[in-house]
């Protein structure tokens, strides 16, 4: 009988240790609770990781999600009835397009203005014809390259209202903008939500929402710009965008030559500035995505006379003899890690 | 006489059982805070791996609705998509992941296998790229 009540108490201890186990690894697993969410959408020809935090956190993601996919349906330059598609197809005919499309037009116009054409949003003929948009990756021959330039032209676009009007034989990609934008947008919908905390990443494309729960600073590595298994700094920041144009995000190579998908539109050439990494720190998340794309083409001096002359944003730019320039603002806020300290030399701008 | 000798067998055995316990829950609790991969197939977990705990290599096949498919390669510490259907490559030129800074991506197949930040001071909440 001992014997048997022994068994059964050996057996409850075996359970109740296995059970213990099992617990533990459901929670690391889980990525949801009350006070926690985490939502992965694929959108925009990338993916996309939400994370909120507080209460109603599901229900603000899920909302997110609706938003995010209403918008794609709107700008996407692929979907025949979009906004975008419609347009590029118009042969100078107006259209009337949805309130976000002409918002983003008209503000990254704006951008392309005041960079003079270092961001250009009629550079999508130039972009396919290096096969960027599908995949087809070719180096054009220089004489297609001059003859497509005669359309990039962003004064070729004109918006009034909801009607926007393309010059005969421009296109137009919002590819540029439209993760900062939409960054902006979930950010809106999740503080509306009543939500304090959360970390979103478009595609590599980083909005903050308020601080960590904890109440510290956000820390967003800094991806290495020649080796994107690891990031090489970190930036502390809060209730903010960081959003990072690189040239290993999208590239290919033919004879030993590497083709990236950052265009100088002067040139219809890949932008070879010096930049390879070109981060935009700041509140307006369209503005921070469209400079990071500027910065990249532009290159450091006439960058940072761009931001002396505006100061509404930070920025952290690597170039390819291994300096790091980084905005006065975020000085103290940046930390380049050990194993580069030697290898990278930092330099402040104010 | 003897009836007490089996007995005491048994509180050894349990003794001993719970010792044991004692010992294995140490050792998981401790890795259980190491690198876990989570794989997420258009946006549902559908597997997560304490790649700490990995003694032999083994892999595995994802298959999606529409039959596309990644095979995964899994070893202690590390993790990879060493085939797959996709048309672009990029999950599998992207080679093994050991940490949280980068997932592997399969945007045609909506695959992602990203690697859990460990809560390290120096450890990046999100990476901007």
């Amino acid at each position: 009988m001992k014997k048997i009540l022994l068994l059964i108490l050996m057996i409850l201890s075996l359970s109740a240790c296995s059970n213990a186990t099992v617990e533990e690894n459901d929670s690391s697993a889980n990525t949801e609770s009350s006070d926690e969410a985490t939502s992965y959408l694929f959108a925009m020809d990338t993916i996309m990781s939400l994370t909120a935090y507080g209460e109603g956190a599901d229900a603000a993601l899920a909302s997110v999600t609706g938003a995010i996919e209403n918008l794609e349906s709107a700008v996407s330059v692929t979907d025949e009835n979009s906004d975008i598609y419609k347009l590029n197809a118009s042969s100078s005919a107006p259209i009337e397009v949805a309130d976000d499309t002409a918002e983003i037009i008209s503000r990254t116009l704006d951008i392309c203005a005041s960079t003079n054409g270092a961001l250009d949003i009629t550079i999508y003929p130039v972009m396919q014809e290096w096969g960027f948009t599908n995949y087809e990756y070719k180096v054009p021959s220089y004489n297609v390259l001059q003859d497509l330039l005669r359309y990039v032209d962003y004064n070729k676009v004109t918006v009034d209202g909801n009607t926007v009007t393309l010059e005969n034989g421009v296109a137009i990609d919002l590819g540029s903008v439209t993760k900062g934008y939409t960054g902006d947008m979930a950010a809106e919908i999740l503080e509306d939500a009543g939500i304090e905390s959360a970390v979103l990443s478009l595609g590599g494309n980083v909005r903050l929402i308020g601080s960590k729960p904890n109440g510290e600073d956000w820390k967003v590595g800094v991806q290495h710009p020649l080796d994107d298994s690891v990031y090489m700094a970190i930036l502390e920041v809060s209730d903010k965008s960081v959003i990072t144009s690189g040239g290993y995000n999208r590239y290919f190579e033919e004879d030993g030559q590497t083709y990236w998908h950052i265009i100088n539109p002067y040139t219809g050439y890949p932008a070879n500035s010096g930049v390879i990494s070109a981060t935009i720190i700041g509140e307006d998340g369209l503005m921070c995505d469209a400079l990071s794309t500027a910065t990249f083409v532009m290159g450091i001096n006439k960058s940072f006379d761009y931001w002396r002359s505006r100061q509404d944003f930070d920025m952290i730019l690597i170039t390819e003899n291994k300096n790091i320039y980084i905005t006065s603002g975020i000085a103290d806020n940046f930390t380049l890690l050990p194993d580069y300290a030697e290898e990278y030399k930092i330099e402040v701008v104010s | 006489m003897r009836f007490i000798k089996t007995t005491r067998f048994w509180i050894f055995v349990f003794v001993g059982v719970l010792i044991f316990s004692a010992i294995a829950m140490f050792f998981f609790g401790s890795t259980a805070t190491g690198s876990v991969a989570v794989i997420t197939l258009d946006g549902e977990v559908i597997d997560t791996i304490d790649l700490s705990a990995v003694t032999n290599p083994y892999s595995f096949t994802v298959y999606t609705d529409d039959g596309d498919y990644n095979i995964i390669n899994v070893e202690k510490g590390k993790i990879c998509v060493c085939e797959a259907n996709c048309p672009d490559q990029v999950c599998v030129n992207k080679g093994y992941i050991t940490n949280s800074a980068s997932p592997i991506v399969c945007l045609p197949n909506k695959l992602i296998i990203a690697i859990e930040p460990d809560g390290d001071d120096s450890v990046a909440d999100i990476v901007t790229g």
